[in-house]
């Protein structure tokens, strides 16, 4: 692992080169030429959409799962909604044959179309316009002091190898290129031990993170209730 | 955004003095078109009512023109909705000058389009013994003046405004509502920087005055109380900073805000809302219906190991 660790970062590529395509290589595995951006314009709802499912990965936090274990197909209009108010949006793509390759990029030289023809397929650079999204991150800040990460994930084919921590390392030089320091991601264990690997870690000020399940001490009749995912979340009781 | 694209920016002479009399702590947010729009309401409106006085007599009444009123009215935002139907009418009526022929095209689809409605009831209201008329008003969708925050900030002896995270996120850019913060949230001071705030407008804050209306009417109010949350106003919101004038603690005050501020929230269908408490105020948040690592979620923040 350390191995692979500083081979990424030796291929590290400066700032100014945000849009660039970048070729990380690593002794376990080369990933597939990448365009990573940072240009929300780049994604497309209904491809963020499909991301989502192919990733089995829900906006709600305790997302309710069907019989197969997969999460509901999220609401491209609140994405949509979610994508501009984002901060910082970053996406990844690459060519479309390499996404659904399960095996290393070199067999994909074998489907040849004639003498030397795949070459030309090859040497093409990546762009939003020809590539396949694979990998997405967001985060959301009030761009003075916080900010939150959210809904980072990449394809299953595509997952260890590193691509997702660049996600995470592009969307924490964005916002330290904004002045934000204080960045949370809200994981589960899974997802903590990713977080890790990207350093971040459990707040050195020990606080305790709450969410809103929505369990009043005062049940009462009228009290408005949404679902988020598979919790009932109640309002709280008006009182006055 | 139709309204957004059809609007050009004012001219500059008038911006500058619309600038003056704006009360807009934040200036306009670049990218969300209802900020950019509401802005431009402002100074143009201004514009309009000095050439068509007859006509937006009617207006007059509905529409504050002062900053004085701006500030003091509370129900912002209802006033803002129907400054742009105003401004609407306005622009059309102005260009028809000659034309008697009544405005026909409702307003109403811009107030779909505007969703925040004006929130401002009175908590408590007592009378001191000089004969003013003391409220603490709950109010969303105000400005809030940076100072005032600032202020506040400086009594609570806010420090590291990490320590109480609370997130909600507000789907009003530019608004900043004021809500309060939980008095055992005291860290080592800091001060709301203007920048901090400006990035908080996209966030959502709660908002508790002292209003004291003085013998000649004109209303005084005085930020008492503030909650701050943002959000990507589709599934997620996290609580931040939530402060409350120590003179005023004690009083429910902060438990009031956090429950309103989470039943706008859900009324928006958002429904992951996170904060990140200090030990003193689990409880606290406990009894409001938050749950400590529910599931095992934890929140994590970044340590750059250099």
């Amino acid at each position: 692992m350390a191995a692979v660790a500083t081979s990424a970062y030796s291929s590290c590529i400066p700032a100014n080169f945000l849009h660039s395509p970048l070729k990380i290589t690593n002794q376990i595995s080369s990933p597939p030429p990448l365009y990573i951006s940072t240009n929300p314009s780049h994604v497309n709802p209904s491809h963020l959409q499909h991301l989502y499912a192919l990733c089995n990965h829900s906006c709600h936090r305790f997302p309710k799962l069907d019989s197969d274990g997969r999460v509901e197909l999220i609401d491209v209009s609140k994405l949509r909604t979610a994508l501009s108010n984002s901060s910082v949006v970053v996406s990844v793509f690459t060519k479309p044959e390499l996404a659904n390759d399960l095996s290393s990029t070199a067999e994909v030289g074998t489907r040849s179309m004639g003498i030397g023809g795949n070459w030309i397929q090859r040497v093409m650079p990546v762009t939003p316009d020809n590539g396949k999204l694979v990998g997405f991150g967001r985060a959301v800040s009030d761009l003075g002091l916080t900010a939150s990460i959210y809904d980072v994930m990449v394809i299953p084919s595509l997952q260890g190898r590193g691509i997702g921590r660049r996600i995470v390392q592009r969307i924490i030089r964005m916002l330290t290129g904004k002045g934000v320091y204080d960045i949370s991601a809200l994981c589960s264990e899974k997802e903590g031990l990713f977080f890790k690997a990207c350093g971040f870690g459990e707040d050195i000020l020990g606080s305790t993170t709450m969410m809103y399940t929505g369990t009043s001490s005062c049940p009462d009749a009228h009290q408005t209730a949404i679902y988020a995912g598979r919790k009932l979340l109640l309002s709280p009781p008006s009182r006055q | 955004m139709k309204i957004g694209s059809v609007l050009s920016p004012p001219p500059a002479s008038l911006s500058a003095a619309a600038a003056a009399h704006c009360r807009y702590p934040y200036g306009p947010w670049p990218h969300h078109p209802v900020l950019a729009v509401s802005h431009y309401h402002i100074t143009a409106f201004m514009q309009q009512q000095q050439q068509l006085p007859a006509r937006h007599a009617k207006m007059e009444n509905r529409l504050p023109l002062s900053p004085h009123h701006i500030l003091h009215t509370g129900c912002r935002n209802a006033k803002v909705s129907r400054l742009k139907a105003a401004f609407w009418e306005s622009i059309r009526s102005g260009f028809m000058k000659n034309n008697t022929i009544q405005v026909t095209e409702s307003p109403s689809t811009i107030q779909e389009e505007e969703e925040m409605l004006p929130d401002e009831f009175v908590l408590v209201e007592k009378t001191l013994p000089d004969g003013v008329v003391e409220q603490i008003v709950y109010s969303s969708g105000g400005d809030v003046d940076v100072y005032d925050l600032q202020a506040l900030c400086d009594k609570n002896l806010i420090c590291s405004l990490h320590k109480e995270k609370i997130v909600i996120l507000d789907m009003h850019l530019g608004v900043l509502l004021a809500g309060w913060l939980a008095p055992e949230t005291i860290v080592k001071a800091s001060c709301c920087s203007k920048k901090q705030l400006h990035g908080s407008s996209i966030a959502f804050h709660k908002e508790i005055c002292r209003r004291s209306d003085l013998a000649e009417g004109s209303a005084d109010k005085k930020l008492i109380g503030m909650a701050r949350a943002t959000s990507d106003h589709a599934f997620n919101a996290t609580i931040w900073d939530v402060l409350v004038d120590p003179s005023y603690q004690g009083q429910g005050l902060g438990k009031a805000l956090i429950e309103k501020l989470i039943r706008t929230l859900l009324q928006r269908d958002i429904g992951n809302i996170t904060l990140f408490a200090d030990s003193q105020v689990v409880e606290f948040y406990e009894n409001l219906g938050f749950e400590a690592d529910p599931e095992g979620i934890k929140g994590m923040f970044w340590y750059p190991r250099y």
